[in-house]
């Protein structure tokens, strides 16, 4: 195993971190996360795969960082990258009606009908999901709707918004603040407590948007 | 039963949390001082993963509609009542400590979700304990009541540190500054995080960083230069460089400080920081020997 740094995460977790750009690195992330799933080892609480790094949260109690980090290491030996995102396929559907739609067609010199083809053209890919409950970081953006996030900050973006910001786009799971640019607006729920699996999207899975009118 | 005569200013139900659902963006959430309330459940026998009430700022005042066995825990504060039917009990202000628990024998039975009974409000989960409010008493039974052992040092000023992942961004005198200033804890501190101020801000790294996880007692250091230790209800994740990262056994210490409180930052390895949470542990259980 190449170009992969271990350092703790406090006495609790420790931090794989692979080289190189996102592209190189995270699909090792998803290799490595696939085979700690499946090796299910008895000490791991909590997996956290993210662009470059794969978070892995353990039971201080239990087992002492030295030991999982030695585990891990070792069972991440000899990895491939994972070729391509293993995940299912979810289609969400979205009305592309929001506030900041008129703006982003005109920072990005596109029509609004142009926006909305290029955002709902691609398959994105899950590459984190966090910040809040549900909220998953999907990438990458067509390059020619990249914008920087807003110069102010909305207090409360509806549950719901589709918005882009840089080279991602995502769908706010809570009414919460947010910076992003709000395209438009789905009816699909990102994140129920009530679901066995709460959050609707985990790393690896790919996303596509679909316009609804 | 147990009914709310006059709710604290901020109370929620609250147990350990959520420990394993980082993956879906879900904070631990739980109890701001997990100690506290692990005590607070063993002093009336119950399970330490039992929920109890947390409450912060003012006093309040419960009522029981049976014979009850209570106890009320923090810093500085560790009681047990056994509570008549329709007997008032009176949870006293916080003093010692930003917050106090309440366990009652039998535990709290609110419905759990995805394993916890905790109070998490972005997600809509739990609410802010308000006056009227009636919460039934469970049947958990546990253990014989038990003395709380393995304390925080609730009277340090000092709060023990490992360095973080991205300690290698900042220099050696950034370090020094961090662990040399005499922080004290923002006012703007809430059960997502503390901000520290008072101390000299530090150079953050240029480096732009993609998110990754982050962890309870992660202190994040945003481009003003002032830090940010995520708390209990803080994001999962984050783009800020992390320097240093609370020791679990000081968490405690932390996070039951009040705004204006002055705290030090002292580092210790990794090992200092198991080896601290065995000891603190051992006093309670047994512990094996770790292993895999």
């Amino acid at each position: 195993m190449t170009g992969a740094r271990v350092t703790p995460l406090g006495d609790r977790a420790l931090t794989v971190t692979w080289e190189g750009s996102v592209a190189v690195a995270h699909p090792l992330v998803r290799a490595a996360a696939a085979r700690l799933e499946v090796a299910r080892l008895p000490f791991v609480q909590d997996l956290v795969p993210a662009y470059t790094t794969l978070s892995i949260f353990f039971d201080p109690l239990d087992h002492d960082y030295s030991a999982v980090s030695s585990r891990v290491l070792d069972l991440i030996q000899g990895l491939e990258p994972a070729a391509r995102a293993s995940g299912r396929e979810v289609v969400i559907p979205v009305v592309y009606h929001g506030p900041d739609l008129t703006d982003v067609a005109r920072q990005t010199g596109l029509r609004e009908a142009e926006v909305v083809s290029r955002h709902s053209a691609r398959i994105y890919e899950v590459y984190l999901v966090g910040f809040a409950p549900g909220w998953a970081y999907l990438g990458d953006l067509d390059p020619s709707l990249v914008l920087p996030r807003r110069a102010a900050p909305r207090q409360r973006v509806p549950a719901g918004s589709v918005a882009i910001a840089g080279g991602q786009t995502g769908v706010y799971p809570f009414a919460i603040p947010g910076g992003w640019h709000l395209i438009g607006r789905t009816d699909t729920v990102m994140f129920d407590a009530a679901r066995q699996e709460p959050a609707l999207l985990r790393v690896g899975d790919r996303v596509r948007f679909e316009s609804r009118t | 039963m147990i009914t709310v005569v006059e709710a604290p200013a901020f109370a929620t139900i609250q147990d350990q949390g959520w420990p394993g659902l980082r993956g879906a963006g879900m904070p631990v959430s739980g109890a701001m001082d997990p100690w506290a309330l692990a005590a607070a459940n063993r002093m009336v026998g119950n399970p330490e993963a039992a929920a109890g009430i947390e409450w912060a700022l003012t006093a309040g005042r419960l009522r029981v509609d049976r014979q009850a066995t209570v106890a009320i825990c923090g810093p500085g504060l560790e009681v047990r009542h056994a509570v008549e039917p329709g007997q008032e009990l009176e949870l006293p202000r916080p003093t010692g400590g930003r917050f106090l628990y309440l366990g009652v024998a039998g535990g709290f039975d609110v419905p759990a979700t995805l394993g916890s009974r905790s109070t998490y409000l972005a997600a809509g989960l739990g609410h802010v304990i308000k006056t009227g409010d009636r919460f039934p008493i469970g049947t958990l039974r546990g253990a014989e009541p038990m003395t709380p052992a393995g304390r925080p040092d609730y009277g340090s000023r000092v709060v023990r540190v490992v360095e973080g992942p991205q300690r290698h961004l900042f220099s050696h005198g950034e370090w020094k500054k961090f662990l040399e200033s005499e922080w004290k804890v923002s006012r703007a501190s809430d059960r997502m995080g503390y901000r520290l101020e008072g101390g000299v801000a530090l150079k953050a790294p240029a480096a732009d960083l993609p998110s990754e996880a982050t962890c309870v007692g992660a202190i994040q250091i945003p481009p003003d230069g002032y830090p940010i230790v995520l708390m209990a209800d803080g994001p999962t994740v984050g783009g800020y460089p992390k320097l240093a990262v609370v020791i679990t056994v000081d968490l405690p210490i932390l996070s039951q400080r009040q705004p204006g409180e002055a705290v030090r930052l002292s580092a210790a390895t990794i090992a200092e920081a198991q080896s601290a949470l065995y000891s603190s542990r051992s006093t309670r259980t047994s512990a094996e020997p770790p292993e895999l």
